[in-house]
Formats: structure tokens, sequence, C-alpha cells
């Protein structure tokens, strides 16, 4: 869309610089706000006037090429398949620190499990991102997917290395005593 | 893997609490002080005039020397307990004191000066009567011992005997005293009750009779009492009729002469058996003429013997004491005599004349809390106009000692009825007074009453209070800091006492042996009142009870002690105050009948006073307090009552349940056969003790639950049989309410004493093995199992399952005193057992060497535990002395209170000594540390705090420079 315009430019350039060089040998301007040599951005001041907001570089060509859609669906499964494509990488992770409780397995697990809830957050900007896609849904359902699979990764993970209170003894510092029903006293016949 | 076991014991024993306090810790939180006991004989250190040493012998079997300026212990020795160490006479020359110790077993010379042992000879067997010193030309250098079949002299240089003899006609004759005036001869005066006077007389040279006689004494059967040696070796007696006073020359030994009292114009209080006594300064001269004769309680009699005649010289009525001394020639007669109600005089005569010397009046102020004089010890000097001076050693009959000082100045004062005590309780100091006032004001009554406006202008009012206050402490804060540190006194008196922050100061109070009380600073261990409680027997129980804590203000705390005759079985009870030591006004009910028990309920009246019941050897119960808000609520609560009683000699327990019209229904008995095994003691929970964890995590991370039955008892019983092959010892589970037996383990090849500590759902107990010849710890442990039958309420009536019962036995390298186990506030804190060793030292070993769980192989889930590995001995780390070298002399009982803190437990230890301390069985988890760097750490925050100021700024600047590049 910019194209034409961009060529034109061009066009205009070449013009002026020809007949520039073509019509005097040397020319001394007076004028005010002209004292530097190069007069090409100041160039309202002489034969020809720009109009304001012209540019005289060439605007970059950054438009999508036209190409198949294959590639929006391909990036678009990239995204979707990402939490999926971690799932390896955590197990190796998980296999490597082991279950001791120490800080880096602490901070291994709280990353594994961060993740995934930080990317179920933000569903809706991943879905805007998928939006061009035809198959929208299904990749949602699989981002989705993924993700709740890395997180119950870090779930069965903090379960491997004891954090989860699922044991009676997790609970036991909370039960009260139990309350007395009889008042016993005595002792040796004094 | 033994290595392994090896290595794994080395980290836990690192790991393990290293509790030894700190060389600057030494006293901060700890005190402790030395007693000796009731003074039975008292000699001061005359032979320097400038000595300041007062030795004493008391009848807790303690030799020691007092300093007579400040009444601190110069040395003590304390010897065996019971009649073994029984000191039976103390006699003194020079440097030297003699003592014979154990019924006359032993003689023993000490050196007075530091309190060396010079030498100990061990006495041929037999009944000690008399000891006196023998002196020869004015030299005393022999002492003779006179027992029931036998007389020996013994050198005091060395303590070899010089000769030993036989008495003579030892089967009819009793030989009850010793005499010698430095005449080369020794007396001994015998008696045949009622018939006649035997007298032996020895050479002093090689032990021969020389004369041996007997002389009619129809009315004389003790010596002891009622004769002395006056003057001229002038045996003079007083028959106990008190009608005539009879002498005899022992040198000439004619007749006796008697010259009744009314001759001289003496009469005998009726019913009053008259004393003699008399004064021998100087055993190798004779003793003076003039003598004193008590002829009633309050009267006494100043004679003297002059050429065989009995002369009176003064009367001194009314006298309550007397009492001779020397300094260089002089002789003086000391007596007290009653002043008014709360003072006393006591004035001195020249014995020769028996006139009153001038300014020799000292005044001694009774104390109303403590008891009549009952010793005077006076301790006489020449000051440098060559007048006497003198200083007086007072007991009294609450075993106080007080030193006096012209014109009546104490000198110091030693409470030594606190070398017995009985029973204490710790008792939590009131508020301050602007706390308490706070605390009254938004009380829940108050909040009632008032509206919303006047609430609000009250709290304005207390804010302002406490502003005052708070400006008022700094000011003093400010006012100390510019004195001298020394100068800076923090001495706490019933007046400025309050709670402190954490609760760690509290109020001790103690009962002893004598009947009195005392109310004692823990944190500094100044007696803040005491009180003497007359009439109290000789063998009487006590039981204190805190009845109402000061948490109730304005309703002031109340102490309850129960004190029963054993003799009579009635009881009384005394109610005081335990922060002032004030009688309470609340009149305690009259006890007409035989007391056995008495038991606390939880239930509070209307003042917040917790009820205490009394049960009578009818079985029936009283209340106190009994108005009627507390009958109706016992009415209510009766079904839930139930009492246990053990009488240990006809071995029976039994169980009672209370009825709605306070009579008692017996609902079970367990009889222990008293011919074969005898109930030593009963141990049930304490009261005040909570338990946080409800059960213990396993290796697998399931819970084993605990047993926890706040009904529970432990019995023990021992063997009547001592032989060494049959002997036993029994420990008896049994429910208190149902009488169901929870658990019985018998021990054979043990014999007592058996201490045992029972807390939580454990029992420890520590028994001597006659089999191994050693001691022996063991543990018991109740566990519910898996699951809890009720976690909601616990009824001993409905328990279906019987507890899993686990136990393991130890070594311990020592014998023991006492045990104790610690307590904290929450029950969060991990527990200890404090031992008291017969050594002096106070033991704090963890529990968790006393574990029946602790494995014998070591596996991965008892790691997880953090069990140690079994291992049959228990080491004594010397860093477990919580009293590093601060022995503490015959521990009878260790008391253990909960502080304010949850990581702090509070020890007193009580025997002949008392110390007290804290300990931290988890370390200080809830404090920072003694010596944490307030400096460092507040240095680098502000230093932080600073820097982050300055770079801040910094960076605006260079933000601000940018911008305008």
């Amino acid at each position: 869309m910019a194209s034409p315009g961009g060529q034109g430019g061009g066009g205009a350039l070449s013009t002026r610089g020809g007949g520039g060089a073509r019509r005097m040998k040397w020319a001394l301007e007076l004028s005010l706000g002209n004292t530097r040599s190069r007069g090409d951005r100041q160039g309202g001041q002489g034969d020809v006037v720009y109009p304001i907001g012209y540019s005289e570089k060439p605007v970059p060509d950054t438009s999508i090429q036209e190409t198949d859609k294959n590639l929006v669906e391909k990036r678009c499964w990239d995204v979707a398949l990402g939490p999926l494509k971690q799932i390896p990488m955590n197990l190796f992770i998980m296999y490597m620190s082991g279950n001791t409780i120490s800080i880096f397995p602490i901070m291994m697990v709280c990353m594994m499990a961060w993740r995934p809830i930080q990317a179920l957050m933000s569903m809706s900007a991943t879905f805007k991102l998928l939006e061009s896609s035809s198959q929208q849904w299904l990749q949602g359902l699989v981002y989705l997917v993924g993700n709740l699979l890395g997180s119950a990764l870090a779930i069965y993970k903090c379960q491997s290395m004891g954090l989860l209170p699922t044991h009676s003894s997790d609970w036991l510092a909370f039960i009260d005593p139990p309350q007395r029903m009889e008042i016993m006293g005595g002792g040796m016949v004094l | 893997m033994a290595k392994l076991i090896l290595l794994w014991l080395k980290c836990v024993v690192l790991w393990a609490i290293v509790e030894a306090v700190f060389e600057d810790q030494v006293g901060k939180f700890d005190w402790r002080q030395q007693y000796v006991g009731k003074v039975r004989f008292s000699h001061f250190d005359t032979h320097v005039q400038s000595s300041k040493k007062v030795l004493v012998a008391t009848e807790r079997n303690v030799f020691a020397a007092l300093n007579t300026r400040t009444g601190e212990l110069f040395w003590r020795h304390v010897d065996k307990t019971g009649s073994e160490g029984n000191i039976d006479a103390l006699l003194q020359h020079g440097q030297d004191a003699v003592l014979v110790v154990g019924n006359g077993r032993l003689l023993r010379s000490w050196e007075i000066n530091v309190g060396g042992l010079n030498w100990e000879v061990v006495l041929d067997s037999g009944s000690f009567q008399s000891a006196c010193l023998v002196g020869q030309q004015d030299m005393v250098k022999h002492v003779a011992v006179l027992k029931k079949t036998a007389i020996s002299v013994h050198y005091l240089s060395n303590g070899h005997q010089k000769w030993i003899e036989n008495l003579p006609e030892t089967e009819t004759v009793d030989y009850q005293a010793v005499y010698s005036d430095g005449n080369g001869e020794v007396y001994v005066l015998g008696v045949v009750p009622h018939s006649h006077i035997a007298i032996v007389v020895y050479s002093m040279e090689d032990g021969e009779i020389i004369k041996q006689m007997s002389v009619e004494a129809p009315w004389l059967y003790n010596i002891q009492a009622s004769c002395v040696v006056v003057g001229q070796g002038m045996l003079t007696c007083v028959d106990s009729a008190g009608v005539s006073f009879y002498m005899l020359d022992l040198h000439l030994q004619l007749q006796m002469t008697q010259v009744p009292l009314q001759s001289l114009a003496l009469e005998v209080d009726p019913g009053f058996h008259p004393v003699l006594l008399s004064h021998q300064p100087n055993p190798a001269r004779q003793p003076l003429s003039e003598f004193f004769l008590q002829l009633g309680p309050d009267h006494y009699q100043l004679l003297q013997l002059n050429n065989g005649q009995i002369a009176a010289m003064r009367d001194f009525k009314p006298a309550l004491l007397v009492s001779f001394a020397t300094t260089g020639e002089k002789t003086v007669a000391a007596v007290m005599s009653p002043k008014n109600k709360t003072a006393c005089s006591v004035n001195l005569f020249s014995a020769e004349t028996g006139r009153r010397l001038l300014d020799t009046t000292l005044i001694v102020n009774m104390d109303p809390n403590g008891g009549k004089p009952e010793k005077l010890y006076v301790q006489a000097f020449l000051k440098k106009d060559d007048s006497v001076g003198y200083r007086a050693m007072v007991q009294t009959e609450d075993h106080t000692l007080t030193f006096i000082q012209q014109p009546g100045r104490v000198m110091w004062t030693r409470e030594e009825a606190l070398s017995d005590v009985v029973t204490m309780e710790m008792v939590d100091l009131p508020l301050t007074g602007t706390q308490a006032e706070l605390e009254g004001e938004f009380g829940k009554k108050a909040a009632i009453q008032d509206g919303l406006m006047s609430m609000v202008m009250k709290r304005l009012s207390s804010q302002l209070i406490l502003l005052q206050a708070w400006i008022g402490h700094l000011w003093k804060l400010f006012y100390d800091a510019r004195k001298p540190r020394s100068q800076v006194k923090n001495d706490v008196t019933i007046e400025n006492l309050s709670r402190d922050e954490f609760n760690l100061q509290k109020m001790m109070v103690m009962v002893t042996a004598s009947g009195k009380l005392f109310g004692i600073d823990s944190k500094t261990g100044g007696i803040l009142w005491r009180h003497y409680l007359h009439n109290v027997p000789p063998n009487a129980a006590f039981k204190l009870m805190v009845q109402r804590t000061t948490a109730h203000f304005p309703h002031p705390p109340q102490c309850t002690l129960l004190i029963k005759d054993k003799d009579t079985g009635l009881g009384t009870l005394h109610v005081f105050n335990p922060i002032f030591g004030k009688k309470s006004h609340v009149t305690p009910p009259a006890l007409p009948q035989p007391i056995l028990q008495s038991l606390m309920l939880p239930l509070m009246d209307q003042d917040y006073a917790k009820v205490l019941l009394l049960v009578d050897d009818q079985y029936k119960v009283s209340a106190f307090p009994s108005t009627k808000n507390v009958l109706q609520q016992l009415q209510e609560m009766a079904a839930s009552i139930f009492f246990y009683l053990v009488d240990s000699s006809q071995g029976r327990l039994s169980g009672y349940r209370l009825r709605t019209d306070l009579s008692t229904e017996q609902i079970w008995e367990v009889i222990i056969p008293p011919e074969v095994q005898k109930i030593v003691s009963v141990k049930g929970k304490r009261p005040n003790e909570h338990v946080h964890s409800q059960g213990r995590v396993m290796g697998d991370r399931s819970v084993l639950y605990k047993y926890l039955n706040p009904n529970l008892l432990a019995v023990v019983t021992e063997s009547t049989d001592l032989h060494q092959e049959r002997s036993f010892i029994g420990i008896l589970l049994i429910d208190g309410v149902t009488g169901r037996i929870i658990h019985e383990a018998i021990q054979r090849k043990a014999r007592g004493p058996v201490h045992v500590v029972h807390s939580e759902n454990w029992v420890v107990y520590e028994y001597w093995s006659t089999k191994s010849r050693r001691n022996e710890f063991s543990v018991i442990e109740l566990y519910e199992g898996m699951e809890l039958y009720n976690s909601t309420v616990f009824s001993s009536l409905d328990r279906p399952h019987a507890p899993q019962v686990l136990q393991q036995s130890y070594i311990f390298p020592s014998s023991i005193s006492t045990m104790e186990a610690t307590l904290t506030e929450k029950g969060i804190t991990s527990r200890h057992l404090l031992i008291g060793l017969p050594s002096g030292g106070i033991l704090s070993l963890p529990k968790m060497f006393l574990d029946p769980r602790r494995p014998e192989i070591v596996s991965e889930q008892s790691r997880e535990e953090n069990l140690i590995p079994y291992a049959p001995e228990l080491l004594i780390r010397t860093e477990w002395f919580i009293n590093y070298n601060q022995t503490v002399s015959r521990v009878r009982g260790i008391y253990t209170a909960p502080s304010g803190l949850e990581s702090t437990c509070l020890v007193v230890a009580y025997g002949l000594d008392i110390y007290q301390t804290r300990v931290y069985p988890s370390k200080q988890f809830d404090v920072l540390k003694d010596d944490y760097d307030y400096m460092l750490i507040s240095s680098v925050l502000f230093a932080l705090f600073f820097a982050t100021m300055i770079s801040k700024r910094l960076a605006e600047v260079k933000l601000l420079n940018r911008a305008w590049r």
C-alpha cells in the first residue's frame, strides 16, 4: 500500500538532484536558517516545497508477504504446544533435583508450579494471539491441557518431596487436646 | 556398621542441645543459698581477739563456721544424714575443734581457720555418753570420751589414744558424765537410778583408778539433767522435785550435804523441773563458783558457792534466757529479759559480784512473724578501756539465727528453717498498680455498667496514667545511668513487686518443716516475707494449694496450707496471701474430723477462688469455700467428681464418687497385700501440665497417637522381702476414675528407693538392680495407636481399647536423690528430666534419651524420626549439669514451674541448700541470645538506611543532569 508513494518519492529525489546540478555551478545562499551546507532536510526553502510531514527517507517495507496460511497455523500450534514441550524438560529437571528439601529444589518446584499458573491466568491474552488461526479452540484446549499437565507435574513433585499436607501427621498440630469429662484428685492418706 | 553408628551418635550428640552456661552468665539467672540447719552446738572462736568466726554444729549433721560480720559461711562440712553422721559433741580449744560423730563412732579434729581436717580416729564401739577436754598445768592436751562401758583419752594433737579403760560395774551403774579440772585426774560420774552415785577417778598419766566410791543419792536418776560441777570440784545437784540442793566435794567425797531451797528463800514454779547452769572457761582450770538455777520458765537465780555455802546473788524475773561468757580473765553473765511485746533486752552482769555492768543493754527486736528466743550465745570482748563489750547470737524456735550488736543493730539473720523445705509453690507476681487499674477498668463488669462516653474518658485517663508511669520510668533510668554502676541497687521490696515482661520473676512460697512459711523472690533469692505458724506439731504433713492466682484483680491471690498432725489426724487450714504473706481475712472452716486428703477442683466460686474439697475419715466431703453458689455448682458437677485414696499401711487403693449430698460412694478398690509389697508412692499428672502434640509423627509420616489419660496414676510398690534374690519392685498404671489397671510391670531382683516421674504419656522410674548391682532407668510410654478413639472429649468411662505399652530400660552411672520433669507454658518445648544427684549436681537429661522407641537397628524410618539408636548406657555429660560448680547439698526435691516464655522453665532445687535457675530444654528459640549484637545490627541498619537515602539523592541528581545534556 505504501509502495507507490515510495517509488514516487524516489523519482522526485532523482529529478530534483539532476535539475539542481544542471542549473548552476555554485550558489551562495544568504537566507536565514540555511547556514548548513546540507539543505536537504530544509528543502522547503528551495524551489521545491515539500508538504509537512513528508519524509525523504524511504519507508521500509513492513508488510507481511503474501504467504500461505499454513505459516500462521504453524505458528499458532507452536504457541499451543509450548507447555507440552516443556514437560520432558521439567521431568528431567525433576529427576535431577531429587527429593531432598533444600533451596534449589524448592526454587525449581516453585518455578515449575508458578509458570503454568501464570500461563493459565493470562489465558485470554493467549487466545487473542491464536485468534487468526482456524483451529483456535483446539489449540486453546491443547494449551490448557499442557499447562494443567505442567502444574500436575509440579504438584506431583511437591508430593514426592513431601510438601503436600496429605498425611495425618500434617494436621497433628491442629488437633486440640480433648476435653476432660471427669474431675479426679486425691493421693496418699496424709 | 559400628563405625556408622558411632558417627551417627556423634552427630546426634553434637546436634543435641548444649546447655551449659557461659562464664559470663554465671549467677545471672541463678542463685544458691547455703544453710546449715538448726544449731545444736555453737562456739565463738575466742583464741584470737579479732576472730570473726562462730562455729556451729547442727541437727542436720553439718559442721560450719560462720562469719560474724556478714553471716556468710566460711566453710561447711556436710556429714551423712541420719544417726550415722549425728554430731554428739563439739569441743573447742584454740584452733582445734573436736567433734564426736555418729553416736561415738568417730572422733574428729578440725582446724577452724580453713576448715581442714586435722585427724580422725575410729573409736571403739559403744554408745556415747559424754566428752570433755582434759588439761594439766594450764595446758590442754587431751580429750576424754566416755562411753557406756569404757573411757578413752586421746591426744589433742594427733588423735592417738593415750589409754582406754573399761569402767567397773557397768551392769548396774549408768555412767553419764566426765569431768576434769586440770589436776591430773579424770572423774567419771555414774548413777544407779534412785540409789547412789558412783564416782571413779582415773589418773591422767596411765589410766589407773585412783579412787572409786559410791555416795547415797536415792533421789537422783540423771546426772546430766540435774547436776553440775561448780567451784573447786563441788558436784552440785538439784533434785527433780525442786526441794533442795545436794552437794558433794569430788576431792573429799564424804557425803552429800543437803541444802533446802527454802533456806535460800527460793521456790520452784509448780510443775517445773529446775535446771542448773555452770561455766568452765578453761578446761585446765576449775569452773566458776557462780552458777545459775532456773526456777521457772522465765525465772533465773544467780548463786554463788563460797566455802561450801551457797549464797543467792541476784534474782532475775522475768528472764527468758541466760548465758555465761568469758573474755580474758573476766566472766560475765548475760540475761535476756522481755521488755515489751515486740522486744527483749539483754544485760550483762558481772559474774563475781552480780552487779549490772553499765552501758551493756542490748535491745533485741522480736519479729512478730517469728518465734520465741530459744538459745542465747554471747561473744564477749574487752574494749580498749578494759570494759566488756559483747555481741549476741539469738536462736529462736523457728530456727532463725540473729546476730546483734550493741545497742541493738541486727548484723545478720540466717533463716535456718529453709534448710528443711517440705513443699513449695511458685505464684505469679501481681501486675503493677497501673496495669492492675487498667485491668479493673476494662473488665467485663465495667463495660456493662458504663456507657460509651465514660469508657472513652476512662481509656484516655488510663493512657495518661500509663504515659506518666513511662516517663517516670525513663527518668529513673536516666537518673540511674549517671550514678556509678555499683551504687545502683535494684532492691526488690514487697512494695515494688510487679510481674516482668515474660513472667520470669515469681514468688516462691516455701513451707518448712518447722512451720515457718517464706515468700522468696525467685530472681534475687531475697526473702520478702516470713510467717511462723505456732503450734505446728513436729511430724506434721503439709499440703500447699493455690486457690486463687493473681489473675483475678481486685481479688487478692490466695493460698491454702493444710497442716495435718500425724498423731491425732486432725488438720488445720492456714489461708494466706502468697504475695504479702498476710493471713487472709477469709476464715477457714474448723475441721473437727481427721482429714484424709484434699482435692482442688477446677470449679470457682463467684470470687474466682478454686474450690477445695476435704475428705474426712468418714469419707464425707466438705467444701471450702462453701458458699451457696459453690454448693450448687458441686451438686451439678457431682456426677463427674471422683477421688482416690491410697492407704499404704493397709495396701489399699480405693476410688470414690461424689454424690449430690456431698457424701461419697466407693466405686472401686484394689488391694495390694502389705505382707508382700508395700505402696511407696503414687504419682498422678500435674494439673497445670499442657501437652501440645497429641501424637508422634512416624517415619512414614503417619501418626502414633499418645494415650493422654489425665486420670492415670502410677503406683510404685516395693517388696517387703529385701533379700537380693527375691526383692522386686512393681509399677502399676491404674485409672483413678474406674480403677482399671492399664498396665502392670514387675522388676525382679530390684530394690528401691524408686524415684518416679509421671507426665504426658510416659512414666520414668529409677531403681537399684540387685542382680547387676547398678542403677537402672526404665521408661514406659503409652500410645493409643494409629487412630484416635475420641478426639474431642476424654472420658475414662468410655475407653474400650487398651493402650499400646512400650518399655525400655537403661543403665545409669550414678544413684539419684530426686527427679522431676521440666514444665513449660504450652508444652511445645521438648521435655527434659531434672535429676538431683547425691554428689550435689543437678542433671538435665533430655527425655529423648529415655524413649522406648529407640531402635536397636537403625533404619531409614527411625532416622527420619530422629530416634537415637539404643545404647544401654546413659552417659552423664558434664555440660548437662545445670548448676555448674554450685553444688546443691542433699537435694530433697526439685520444683519446676512454667514461665511466660515457652522456651523457659523455672527450676528450684531444695534440700540443705536452695538453688534457683532457668532451663531451656529446646534452647531459647523465642528470645534473642544474651550476647546478641544489637550495636552491629542497628548500625548496619542505619548505615543501609542512610546509604539508600544518599544513593537515591545521587541517582536523582544524575538523572537530572542527564536530562539537561
